[in-house]
């Protein structure tokens, strides 16, 4: 049993003036400080096994339940005011709107029209970098390996 | 001492009412303070997600040329820090002086060492060429991790965007340490205001807000650390 | 510490007290006490006279710029300095007049006044904001100094990647302006929420209020974009991170995404606090409540959100995806609705109201036209087929400054006008007021209707030299342009001659119910609000009393014969 009640103050204080705070437990902040590491434990932990796709997938799922258990229990966005939430969800939904319209115009760009855009002058073909369409016509975006001279620890490569 | 209902708040400044209201006001400040910032790293992250999508192959080859086990370790420093902030917290709310100063000591110090394994891995990739957009320029020892690099992420070459995922890497990481070093500065001063005695259970607002921008620069850390050290 | 001095400490001194007999100006004196100064009414008088101006700066500008447009090649400068000049009087317009205009000054002045608040939430942090925004104009400065910024004021890449680091000063000083702006929004939010006086529900909020609130939340939601943008493009400038720049892998359309995610929303900006000020202007004109008050309300909330949705629209002529512009161009549609209800809402207030056609209200009636001219020609610019051939003609000069202009510009002039008296407690002239209006309002018709016209026959911006047969329509524009200026400079003499000698102002000139008038300056203590700011049948004789106090007890006495 736990000896320190998990919040001192019930919501509906007395309406005195003064600031009352929901004193959480020490025990409440280990708990949460154990999760969030165990939370990061897994994230290594899933990048250490191949699982494709999914491995962007796992970390931002993962990286979201970190960051709601920092919010919600040492922000205390848990005992706060509706509006301050409604500040922080508001953010997180204009960052999720920003990036959601721009990569629908960054992922589908050429589809209609493939050289609409992608030149930078017509008469020479010089492709504009930066389109899929001009990463294609560079022939792909890789450039030779290095070559390195055997049992080279650098020393060797240095210029 | 004074008999009115809040003579003895000197605290309380003059155009608020009451100290709830002050502190509400404050507290209603800071949250928009931190969705600016939300929105501030936001851009940062829309522009990653963009040439992450373009060019897939810079960034899984890019974030095998980071040490994972050093995000890691920052990682669970900055996640430590914002405990000892959220201790300091508790302890200005209950009147424990002492404690709060050694708690927002305590997050100095991690914010210190978070600092320094920062410094640590900008002065290796210094030294190798993993440099920003225009300035790339493996050499030595870069060379050879390029190749290492890229036998583990199965790319057969030398992706060319490197440089993009490196000038990403700079500038998301150094605004975030930035806001570190912020940080740092602003809880000393607290420390400072708390050894001064300013703070009692009626008023620790002011550790209340910078315990709040703090949790919110490890949130963006908690996003980085997979998203730049993670991919495969 | 003694008791004794605990006691001492425990009051503390009210910045705000004004003894009796002085007001917000006059019972503190030197550079110093303005300087150091955390009241807000004192804080918005100085941002007035600093975005005041800006806009002489910027307007002079526009004047050269348009007299270097009478002829076709060189009329009086050479093509450089033409590039250079519509740069700085864009940038100067944009982020150091119209977007701190409203409200940062009059907001600061009359936010905490309207809602029976002694001061905004955070004080010191206001103070703060005006210094940043010198800052900030300091840098633009430096810039202008320095020397060659020719990107327009949009910096769009790559171009912006070329030439000098000049542009640098530039990004710098706007990315400081845009902190400037922040801070003002939050402090305003949070005025908002945690300061109104008893009685100050959300249904009796002064609609300029609601206006500015509705501002505020795009400035804090929307500027840290062009932060995060600015100091991309200055990064990408002095280091070549390769972001935007084409030769390194960058995208410079992307860079047109995070500027147009925080620049069209900046619009509304731009646009509300206009409307904010028109909402109080046309019920105190017509004596009337406003009508749908809720609906105004809201919409300016909706303006503000549907603002966030709708940035691609600037977009359709640079590559982007045909997908995204497709979305675009339906959602900017949308922005019509609210918009419009604003409109109905205005005219249905008219409606039956006993109207006097003072020369605040005659900048608003103007205003609601304007907009309406503005905002249609929006939709053209909005619709893809139509925007192929009108994008980047002077048919978009033409509906920005009819927005921009037509619409914040005499927003902001109808509120001058309107709280003149209560800024300075002098009356103004109002025939030369009126005078003043009928040049700005024919002078500004003149000068972008034949902009449409031009825009719509191929005339492109920014152009420096043009073919033969546009000259008419460009010197109707450009001597349009000099008669707003001759309006400008007879509106500056009415102000001036009123600071120095207009007679004594009564509290409430207009006899307007709104709750910024009856007390002056601040309420002397925290009132109790029981009516609306709009209910002329539940105001006091007392409140709606034009004259001065003197006045007020001689109608007394007189009353009292009686
Ligand atoms: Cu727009």
């Amino acid at each position: 049993m736990t000896t320190e009640p998990l919040a001192s103050h019930s919501p509906s204080s007395p309406d005195d003036g003064e600031v009352h705070h929901h004193v959480a437990s020490a025990r409440r902040h280990v708990i949460v400080l154990l999760a969030l590491l165990g939370f990061t434990a897994l994230t290594v932990g899933a990048y250490t096994i191949n699982l494709g796709e999914w491995n962007l997938v796992a970390a931002v799922v993962i990286s979201t339940l970190k960051a709601a258990l920092v919010v919600w229990f040492f922000m205390e966005l848990k005992d706060d005011v509706a509006f301050n939430r409604l500040v922080f969800l508001g953010a997180v939904i204009f960052i999720g709107l920003f990036m959601a319209y721009t990569m629908n115009d960054t992922r589908h760009r050429n589809r209609v029209d493939a050289y609409n855009g992608a030149r930078v002058d017509p008469r020479s073909g010089e492709f504009a970098g930066g389109t899929a369409a001009g990463i294609v016509a560079q022939g792909g975006e890789l450039g030779p390996l290095p070559v390195i001279a055997a049992e080279s620890d650098g020393e060797a490569a240095h210029e | 001492m004074s008999t009115e209902a809040h003579g003895d708040s000197h605290f309380l400044q003059h155009h608020y009412d009451t100290p709830a209201q002050q502190f509400n006001a404050a507290k209603l400040g800071m949250w928009l303070f931190l969705a600016q910032e939300l929105l501030f790293f936001g851009g940062l992250f829309v522009a990653y997600g963009v040439f992450r999508s373009w060019y897939p192959q810079a960034w899984v080859v890019g974030s095998h040329l980071l040490d994972y086990r050093m995000g890691a370790l920052n990682t669970a420093v900055l996640l430590l820090s914002s405990f000892t902030a959220v201790m300091a917290v508790r302890s200005a709310q209950t009147g424990n002086q002492k404690a709060t100063g050694n708690f927002l000591l305590a997050t100095i110090a991690l914010a210190g060492v978070f600092m320094v394994v920062k410094y640590f891995e900008y002065a290796h990739k210094f030294e190798v060429g993993f440099l920003p957009g225009s300035h790339f320029a493996p050499h030595g020892v870069g060379l050879a991790e390029i190749v290492e690099a890229a036998r583990e992420s199965g790319v057969n070459g030398v992706p060319y965007h490197l440089r993009t995922f490196f000038g990403l890497y700079f500038v998301m990481t150094g605004v975030h340490g930035l806001h570190v070093l912020i940080g740092m500065f602003v809880m000393g001063w607290m420390w400072n205001r708390n050894r001064k005695g300013e703070f009692s259970t009626r008023y620790s607002t002011p550790v209340e807000m910078t315990a709040l921008y703090w949790h919110l620069v490890d949130i963006i850390w908690i996003f980085l650390f997979p998203l730049l050290y993670l991919i495969d | 510490m003694t008791v004794e001095a605990e006691a001492e400490a425990a009051i503390p001194a009210d910045p705000h007290h004004i003894p009796e007999g002085a007001d917000y100006i006059t019972h503190e004196h030197g550079l110093k006490s303005w300087l150091t100064t955390v009241d807000h009414k004192r804080i918005g008088v100085m941002y007035l006279i600093s975005i005041l101006l800006a806009f002489f700066a910027g307007g002079v500008f526009a004047l050269i710029l348009r007299t270097e447009l009478l002829t076709p090649g060189k009329t009086i400068m050479e093509a450089d300095t033409y590039n250079e000049m519509f740069t700085l009087h864009g940038a100067i317009m944009v982020f150091l007049f119209i977007i701190p205009s409203i409200p940062a000054a009059l907001g600061n002045f009359f936010l905490p006044i309207m809602i029976g608040a002694k001061d905004v939430a955070f004080p010191k942090l206001n103070l703060a904001s005006l210094y940043i925004y010198w800052i900030g104009a300091i840098f633009t400065l430096i810039a202008i100094v320095a020397g060659h910024i020719d990107t327009g004021w949009t910096f769009y890449t790559p171009y912006s990647m070329r030439g000098d680091n000049s542009a640098v000063w530039m990004t710098i000083g706007v990315f400081i302006l845009g902190f400037s702006s922040i801070l003002t929004g939050l402090n305003f939010i949070a005025t908002v929420h945690k300061m109104r006086s008893p009685g100050m529900h959300w249904r009796r909020l002064p609609l300029f209020i609601w206006g500015i609130y509705a501002t505020a939340v795009i400035q804090v939601l929307a500027t840290p974009v062009l932060a995060i943008t600015l100091l991309l493009l200055a990064t990408e400038k002095i280091v070549g991170i390769g972001i935007f720049d084409p030769a390194l892998g960058g995208d410079p359309v992307l860079f047109q995404h995070f500027f147009w995610f925080y620049s069209h929303p900046a619009v509304y900006i731009m646009i509300l606090p206009g409307m904010a000020i028109v909402s109080e202007v046309i019920a105190c004109f017509s004596r009337r409540k406003v009508f749908g008050y809720m609906f105004i309300a809201m919409s300016s909330v909706a303006l503000a959100l549907l603002g966030f949705l709708v940035w691609g629209h600037h977009m359709f002529v640079s590559g982007q995806s045909e997908y995204a512009t497709m979305v675009f161009s339906a959602l900017t549609f949308l922005v019509a609705i609210p918009s419009g209800v604003k409109i109905f809402n205005w005219l249905a207030t008219l409606y039956q109201g006993s109207i006097s056609l003072e020369s605040p209200m005659l900048y608003s009636l103007a205003f609601i036209a304007l907009f309406t001219i503005g905002g249609l020609t929006g939709l053209f610019l909005g619709t893809l087929s139509t925007d192929i051939h009108l994008h980047d003609t002077y048919f978009v000069v033409a509906h920005f400054h009819y927005v921009m202009v037509g619409g914040t510009v005499f927003g902001f002039l109808s509120g001058l006008h309107y709280w003149w008296p209560k800024i300075t407690g002098r009356l103004y002239d109002e025939r030369w007021a009126r005078v003043a209006f009928v040049l700005v309002f024919i002078g500004f018709n003149v000068t972008f209707f034949s902009q449409f016209i031009l825009g719509s026959r191929g005339m492109p911006r920014r152009y420096y030299s043009y073919l033969d047969q546009f000259q008419p329509l460009h010197m109707t524009s450009s001597g349009g342009a000099y008669i707003i200026g001759v309006g400008f400079v007879v509106m500056a003499i009415m102000f001036a001659k009123s600071l120095k000698s207009g007679a004594k102002a009564g509290r409430n000139p207009w006899g307007s119910a709104g709750y910024e008038w009856p007390h002056p300056h601040n309420f002397a203590e925290q009132p109790v609000f029981t009516r609306g700011p709009y209910d002329y049948h539940l105001a006091t004789e007392r409140e709606l009393f034009t004259g001065t106090d003197e006045e007020w007890d001689a109608h007394m006495a007189k009353k009292g014969e009686a």
